[in-house]
């Protein structure tokens, strides 16, 4: 199913349409908010919660405004970031204090490098180290990039520049 | 051209794919991307990327979150009016930022204090108004006893004085005899009821021993009829029914040993009095 049949039986709310979303979108979904949250049970009631809100406000959604995926992953990293501070899991984390969020956000989210996670494949042979360590900030662990500039001690301009670099290999790479 | 070459080197469209612009940034890189399809172009290839990218990082969820996701989304299928399911609410209540988190946790805090000084003060309120019950109630007792004692007292004199309001009565006053000049005694005697009465609150004879007792003798025709025994004591009250009889000439009342005699001993006589 093209992206744009899916799309369309998505408006017209059909239950293969639904399917045919999960089946092709949810590994990805799960593997950025795996990245922010590492606790499996959570991450999974994260999916659960981005899928029951894509087909909530489904409506919103334009082809215009671009792919699909976009703003699913969008969804998806809003709605793990709003769990990490979120009543329930800083319980669990043992009521840390966030005031100076960026090192809470470190830790909530492990920035230690896991192999098994960022799928050891000839693409991180593409990337250089600090592209890799803005798009794993920026893209799986959801800082904004004024968070990043903070965390990494960069300009910026520096941040936007490296991260559009960054982009850039990879679309290199992808073609 | 070169304008908009500059706007795409600075990344700008990089942090549109990711979300990471205020709303007029947004709304700028939105506007640009339907007028120039350079940009349009531009911004496609980024998400395409991207998407590409977050495929080669992709995490395979487990096989049993297919039907729970699947299921949470298919049950209010086809009514969509019902849709935002209680996951959503939860979602909504679950995502507090921190400042109201806190506002909220003092506010839990303060209202559990309260309900301790309340819980407090209502005991406290409590135990005095248990005190104060019983106090009342043992008050409440004894004025009841006070109650049935009056009652009694005032049924008692009632029948006194009626006993005295009846005409059908005649009081005989009994004198003391040489013997014992100093006693008195009345007795109230209604001839048509047969009824003999004494006044043991009026009586005034020396007090008896247990071996012996005061006994009331009706002279009929010259002879000495029984009336019956009393005792003399000091805290005696009220009137005392005797033995019934329809006529008499004359009342006197002798000590004789407990229980009475068959006939009067003469010499023992204290009172006496005529019709």
């Amino acid at each position: 199913m093209s992206e744009e049949e899916l799309v369309l039986s998505l408006r017209h709310r059909e239950k293969i349409a639904v399917e045919a979303l999960y089946d092709m979108y949810s590994a990805s979904l799960f593997g950025v908010i795996s990245r922010i949250i590492n606790d499996t049970a959570i991450a999974e009631d994260v999916l659960q919660e981005t899928f029951v809100k894509i087909w909530h406000s489904f409506s919103s959604y334009s082809t215009e405004k671009g792919r699909l995926f976009t703003w699913m992953v969008n969804i998806a990293r809003n709605l793990a970031i709003d769990k990490t501070r979120s009543k329930d899991f800083k319980n669990q984390n043992k009521n840390q204090d966030i005031e100076n969020n960026v090192t809470f956000i470190d830790e909530q989210r492990n920035t230690v490098y896991k192999p098994e996670l960022m799928g050891v494949k000839n693409l991180v042979q593409t990337l250089k180290p600090e592209q890799r360590l803005i798009i794993e900030l920026v893209y799986f662990k959801g800082y904004t990039h004024v968070e990043a500039a903070e965390e990494l001690g960069i300009p910026l301009g520096t941040i936007k520049t490296r991260l559009r670099m960054a982009i850039q290999e990879l679309r290199k790479h992808f073609n | 051209m070169e304008d908009l070459k500059a706007y795409i080197e600075t990344g700008i469209l990089e942090l549109y794919v990711l979300g990471d612009v205020t709303p007029a940034e947004k709304l700028q890189v939105e506007e640009l991307a339907s007028k120039h399809p350079a940009i349009k172009a531009e911004l496609a290839e980024i998400e395409r990327s991207m998407e590409l990218y977050a495929g080669e990082n992709a995490i395979e969820p487990s096989e049993y979150l297919r039907s729970r996701v699947l299921g949470s989304l298919l049950t209010n299928f086809g009514d969509d009016n019902d849709f935002p399911t209680q996951t959503h609410t939860e979602r909504e209540s679950v995502v507090v930022t921190r400042p109201y988190k806190e506002k909220e946790i003092n506010f839990y805090k303060y209202a559990f204090a309260a309900c301790l000084v309340l819980l407090l003060a209502s005991a406290a309120a409590l135990y005095n108004l248990y005190n104060r019950l019983n106090d009342t109630n043992t008050r409440l007792n004894a004025m009841q006893l006070q109650n049935q004692h009056f009652s009694t007292t005032v049924s008692a004199k009632d029948s006194e004085l009626n006993l005295l309001r009846d005409t059908s009565f005649k009081l005989i006053r009994l004198k003391g005899t040489e013997k014992s000049s100093e006693s008195v005694m009345t007795v109230a005697f209604s001839p048509s009821k047969q009824k003999v009465v004494i006044d043991m609150e009026g009586l005034k004879l020396p007090a008896n021993d247990q071996a012996h007792q005061y006994q009331l003798w009706a002279l009929v025709a010259g002879k000495p009829v029984d009336l019956g025994v009393f005792d003399a004591t000091a805290d005696s009250s009220g009137f005392k029914n005797m033995k019934a009889i329809a006529s008499a000439d004359a009342f006197a009342v002798t000590l004789e040993p407990r229980g009475g005699s068959e006939s009067p001993t003469l010499s023992q006589m204290v009172v006496m009095g005529k019709y």
